[in-house]
């Protein structure tokens, strides 16, 4: 087990990389200059071939791409054309925002999928209902949900928030930057129930694809492992089909739906972008939103290396709960 | 990047129905539904001829409800004709998508035949080559590369194509690989064909299957991935209609005429809703036989 989690770790390591040098090379093809970028366009060229100096552009093309992985392991990420910070100070305060509704929107997409995938397989006058939810919630772009469910929830009913994180004035600031969990570690519930509020539209418009496609994939597996030999023994001696279902199958269907999950997450992040633009949901989505049309290549390539960081350690803890769930996986 | 459930061929071929698949009863719901793909892709070759207006010019009065005034869903803020500019989305997102996944196919089903056919070290690189891409979320890429080589629909669509084939030279490569095993394609061997007559003819026919029913899986989630980049502004510029970007520039108008911004929305979830029941209508059909 040691030697899969150093094996995958490693794997995990060297695809970080490469993405590091794809960004580097996509910023060198990158028709915006950045020093005009930063001087703007009435420099002088004394000033330019200065800031040139200064960002080492003079220098070979490998010593550069050796001096950029040396300012990313130092957190040097660059300055934001749009914003004229430094990218990691500005990802660092956006991060929290973000990784909250991740979070929250994979254990909605988690919750439904199970609910989805046993809705459609076990046999009552539903499933069929549920089968048709499958294929259209496969079918809804993230920002229709969005946008149709601030129509309902926020103009029609007004039973939830449209806009930003809180409507706390000064919300408690850390340890963990999640507002659900830092209010109650501060003593004021009213915070988390207040960010709880606010999260459910988001995080529910960005678990909806996943949660179907991850659905779809444990109901396959479910009816698959439902034919199985030990199934029918199971039955045999007496269980009903409800612990047969939850204590047997279900542990033995997980394991393609983690590797979709893996997946999902992948496209999740696209949903995080554009719903967090919806939303105005203060993190590195709506970070990144703004920068493309100010074609602001640091900051976006900023995101694009936490994103893709995030979406390689996702899919390593998957490959890892996979050995876990089936010890038969050791290689 | 494909997140399309792969169509893996089963290991032992259900055994054969006694009528070929299009005669059978749930086939014609097959036939029914892989024919959407003919429907859908009608009206996109038809929106000019359909749409009743001007898709870029103002035709009447600004913010029509749907229905009122002769405009079937309504007008935007300038007065420009919804159904007209949904028909003409419709059309270049469905084409885009098309593109991407024919390009998809092409790239990645010649890398697969290639991994495939050679085996050995040209397999191991390629392999690791295309791994790497699988193991990088694709959207997110994608952005950073349109960003990089600086907006507009052909860069996006460039964009796109690059993170979209690893998917299909797995598909692909593991086909051939079950293929190259095969009695016939000893038999060709011994016969003398040569390695590029073994890949194309007797190699490559058979992959294909499972490469179409991946790819018609795959189309709806393009679309969807697609509308989500002209929805950041990734798409064509302004004026042209395009789904995502005409829900994206008009969400000020959400609370007050909500169909400004709802109905391309509603229009891309029909395309790709369209697109996964033919995809799943293909899948029956040809992974039946």
């Amino acid at each position: 087990m040691i030697q899969l989690i150093a094996k995958r770790l490693a794997a995990a390591a060297v695809i970080v990389l490469a993405l590091t040098a794809v960004m580097f090379f996509l910023q060198k093809i990158s028709p915006v200059d950045p020093v005009h970028a930063m001087l703007g366009p009435s420099a002088s060229p004394a000033a330019i071939v200065a800031e040139q100096k200064r960002l080492g552009l003079d220098r070979p093309f490998l010593a550069q791409y050796g001096s950029y992985l040396n300012g990313l392991l130092h957190g040097n990420l660059g300055m934001s054309y749009r914003t004229r910070r430094p990218v990691s100070t500005d990802l660092g305060s956006f991060l929290p925002a973000t990784a909250e509704l991740s979070v929250y929107a994979l254990i909605f997409a988690l919750i439904l999928a199970v609910i989805l995938a046993l809705g459609s397989t076990l046999r009552w006058p539903g499933s069929s209902v549920f089968r048709l939810l499958l294929i259209a919630g496969a079918s809804a772009p993230a920002f229709l949900l969005g946008i149709v469910g601030i129509l309902i929830f926020y103009s029609k009913l007004g039973w939830l928030p449209a806009t930003g994180r809180t409507s706390v004035l000064n919300p408690p600031t850390g340890p963990t930057g999640f507002l659900t969990i830092d209010g109650l570690l501060h003593g004021e519930p009213s915070v988390t129930f207040d960010a709880f509020r606010h999260l459910l539209m988001p995080a529910l418009a960005v678990a909806a694809i996943p949660a179907v496609s991850i659905g779809r994939v444990l109901r396959s597996s479910l009816i698959g492992q439902m034919r199985a030999d030990y199934v029918r023994t199971a039955r045999a001696k007496g269980l009903t089909e409800r612990q047969v279902v939850l204590g047997h199958v279900l542990r033995n269907s997980v394991n393609a739906a983690l590797s979709m999950t893996g997946l999902q997450v992948g496209l999740m992040f696209s949903g995080v972008v554009v719903i967090e633009e919806i939303f105005g949901w203060p993190g590195i989505g709506q970070y990144m939103a703004q920068s493309i049309p100010a074609a602001d290549f640091p900051a976006i390539s900023g995101v694009t290396l936490l994103l893709g960081a995030g979406y390689v350690a996702v899919n390593t803890i998957v490959d890892i709960l996979q050995a876990i769930a089936d010890p038969r996986i050791n290689a | 990047m494909a997140v399309a459930e792969p169509y893996i061929a089963p290991a032992t071929p259900p055994a054969r129905r006694g009528r070929p698949a299009i005669l059978r009863a749930h086939g014609r719901l097959d036939v029914a539904a892989a024919s959407l793909l003919v429907l859908v892709t009608l009206i996109a070759l038809l929106a000019p001829v359909l749409a009743p207006h001007n898709p870029i010019q103002p035709v009447g009065l600004p913010m029509q409800s749907p229905g009122s005034g002769g405009f079937l869903l309504g007008t935007d803020s300038i007065g420009r004709d919804i159904l007209s500019r949904v028909l003409f989305g419709w059309r270049s997102s469905w084409f885009a998508a098309l593109a991407v996944i024919a390009s998809g196919l092409l790239i990645g089903g010649l890398i697969g035949l290639v991994a495939g056919t050679l085996g050995g070290v040209a397999d191991t690189v390629l392999m690791r080559i295309t791994d790497g891409f699988l193991a990088l979320p694709a959207p997110v890429v994608a952005i950073a590369v349109v960003a990089a080589l600086g907006g507009g629909f052909v860069h996006t669509l460039i964009a796109v194509a690059v993170v979209w084939w690893p998917f299909y030279a797995r598909i692909v490569r593991g086909e051939i690989r079950l293929l190259a095993a095969r009695p016939h394609v000893e038999a060709a061997r011994l016969a003398g064909a040569g390695r590029l007559r073994i890949a194309v003819r007797h190699l490559l026919p058979g992959a294909v299957p499972a490469a179409v029913i991946t790819a018609s899986l795959d189309v709806g989630n393009l679309v969807l991935t697609l509308a989500a980049l002209s929805f950041l502004g990734l798409g064509q510029p302004q004026p042209a209609p395009e789904l995502g970007a005409d829900t994206a520039h008009n969400l000020t108008y959400l609370l007050q005429q909500w169909w400004i911004p709802v109905m391309p929305g509603i229009a891309v979830m029909v395309l790709a809703l369209a697109a996964n029941i033919a995809g799943d209508g293909v899948r029956n059909l040809l992974g039946d036989r």
